[in-house]
């Protein structure tokens, strides 16, 4: 069980901070590579990334695992994703719990799935495939949604609470997108955090998003809001010192932005989760 | 498994604009209604793919500024959906596309700009090798050139370009959008392009006639002395060729475009 003193902060790995990360040691625990940028033969993406994983530890993000297709696993993509995971030695290697194609075709976005009996006994199906095949549990995370569909049986945290019971897969936890959601669909997220499993939650994520009026798009390019830390606090309460980090993929900040906006996590951390004489 | 197949089929026809049947799956909140919900979804799709296209070709986006290169970009991903998990490689049917599509057809410099570009990206992060050196195939003994065999570094890209594309490529930042001209040759130029570094960018350089030639026969596997051959066509002697041939295999060896050398 990870000590509260002991819970450990980090930040997505962008190529635009490569340097800054090799010259100022030390201001952030570990960083989370996405798996597919470093999906190339060679050249500087994997020489930066050597270099940095030498200094700190890693976890493995992807994107396009597609975990909730219809389309059969793609096999060379995992290939790709074990020798890379051989070669970074990450603490955990997540993806989300979407499809992001259909019929060979890639759509490149995080598409949410029906939650239904049907959707989950396939989706648990192709869970234990990839973790036998990569030889190691996943964490699989919720998305953000901008559509409900008619048919679906369950809520997402039902869907997400039941697929790791049953999959036996870990849960990375953004808590972004379960606010994004939340007033997408008008579902209260406290309920969503109260409805996960604790012991399955490994990694969780902070982001910013754009505010359209009517709905709320995961852009990943602002800050985080004072809602969504507000949330973390909560989370945290039931999850404990989990590994928390920032997600910025678009306007990308300057390095030391970023390191003080996860600055804001560790006061938050340590603010609601140790006890007054420890935090003295 | 039907119901999620057929669901999966029509989000993918949403995204792509070819049907609509997605539409009566979804539901309406109270704010918002489905069809303003669904369309982030195809919006993001063909912007997420601009983007990719964007960074793989900041040159052709200069020759044709944004308006047009977003009409060129819808069309190629309309034609060429993404088959790759990584849009990494979304790009590569670009410059084929262009060269044989119209209205784009009509303006062969953009396949050589996007051909150009492509090749750049794929000497980037084209897979690391320990070059070989002057100095290590100087150890070789004199009996080995007769058979002598050069194989290339992964990164090394060789291309045949009507237009200045390369030369227009290095202006790109330098003018406004839209403006980047690209000047025709008077014939086919042969060009270069390696990485010399591994964490370096991609260089490239143009090859005079008989470098392009030697280069083609060596990629193709041919003994030095067949190299020698081939450039004796471009000499006035046998010892004029052997002498370029010495020269431009130094010349490879220096840029570190040589992976290894076998004979026998």
């Amino acid at each position: 069980m990870t000590k509260v003193a002991d819970m450990q902060f980090g930040l997505g790995l962008r190529h635009q901070h490569y340097q800054e990360i090799a010259d100022q040691p030390g201001q952030v625990d570990w960083f989370e590579a996405l798996s597919e940028n470093y999906m190339v033969a060679g050249g500087r993406p994997l020489v930066w990334l050597d270099r940095i994983r030498r200094d700190y530890p890693m976890v493995l993000h992807g994107v396009s695992l597609s975990i909730g297709a219809s389309d059969p696993l793609d096999l060379d993509y995992l290939a790709q994703l074990k020798a890379l995971a051989a070669r970074v030695e990450p603490r955990v290697v997540s993806d989300h719990l979407c499809f992001t194609g259909h019929a060979g075709i890639n759509l490149h976005d995080l598409l949410p799935l029906p939650y239904t009996e049907e959707a989950l006994a396939h989706v648990a199906t192709r869970v234990a495939r990839v973790q036998d095949f990569l030889g190691r549990r996943i964490l699989l995370e919720n998305v953000s949604s901008y559509v409900r569909y008619a048919e679906s049986q369950l809520s997402e945290w039902e869907f997400l609470a039941a697929l790791s019971e049953r999959a036996d897969c870990d849960i990375l936890l953004d808590v972004n997108n379960i606010y994004v959601s939340a007033f997408n669909h008008e579902f209260d997220p406290r309920a969503y955090i109260a409805a996960i499993p604790p012991a399955r939650v490994k990694q969780i994520h902070l982001a910013g998003h754009s505010h359209m009026g009517t709905h709320i798009i995961d852009t990943h390019d602002h800050p985080v809001i004072d809602d969504v830390w507000t949330l973390y606090a909560e989370a945290l309460r039931r999850f404990g010192p989990v590994p928390t980090m920032i997600e910025r993929d678009d306007d990308i900040p300057p390095y030391a932005d970023l390191v003080a906006e996860l600055e804001r996590a560790r006061r938050i951390a340590a603010a609601t989760l140790m006890t007054p004489e420890k935090a003295a | 498994m039907n119901a999620l197949v057929t669901l999966q089929a029509e989000f993918s026809a949403w995204m792509r604009g070819s049907a609509d049947t997605l539409r009566a799956r979804v539901l309406d909140t109270e704010k918002a209604d489905r069809d303003t919900l669904l369309r982030v979804y195809r919006d993001a799709y063909a912007l997420r793919l601009i983007e990719a296209l964007t960074t793989d070709y900041p040159g052709l986006l200069a020759m044709a500024g944004p308006a047009e290169f977003d009409m060129m970009a819808r069309a190629y991903i309309a034609a060429h959906p993404s088959r790759h998990p990584s849009v990494r490689w979304f790009g590569r049917d670009l410059a084929d596309f262009l060269a044989v599509t119209p209205p784009f057809a009509g303006t062969p410099d953009a396949a050589d700009m996007a051909r150009f570009e492509w090749a750049l990206g794929e000497a980037f992060d084209a897979a690391d090798t320990e070059p070989l050196t002057f100095e290590q195939l100087a150890g070789a003994p004199p009996e080995a050139w007769a058979t002598l065999r050069l194989s290339f570094v992964p990164a090394l890209r060789r291309l045949s370009l009507s237009y200045q594309a390369p030369q227009a490529w290095q202006r790109r930042d330098t003018v406004p959008p839209g403006e980047l001209d690209v000047s025709a040759e008077d014939g086919a130029v042969d060009w270069l392009i390696w990485r010399p570094a591994a964490d370096g960018d991609a260089q490239f350089r143009s090859m005079a006639p008989d470098e392009a030639a030697a280069l083609d026969a060596a990629l193709g596997g041919a003994p030095f002395p067949e190299i020698c051959a081939v450039l004796s066509a471009y000499a006035d002697s046998a010892e004029a060729a052997a002498e370029r041939a010495a020269g431009l295999l130094r010349a490879w060896l220096d840029a570190g475009v040589v992976d290894d050398a076998a004979w026998g």
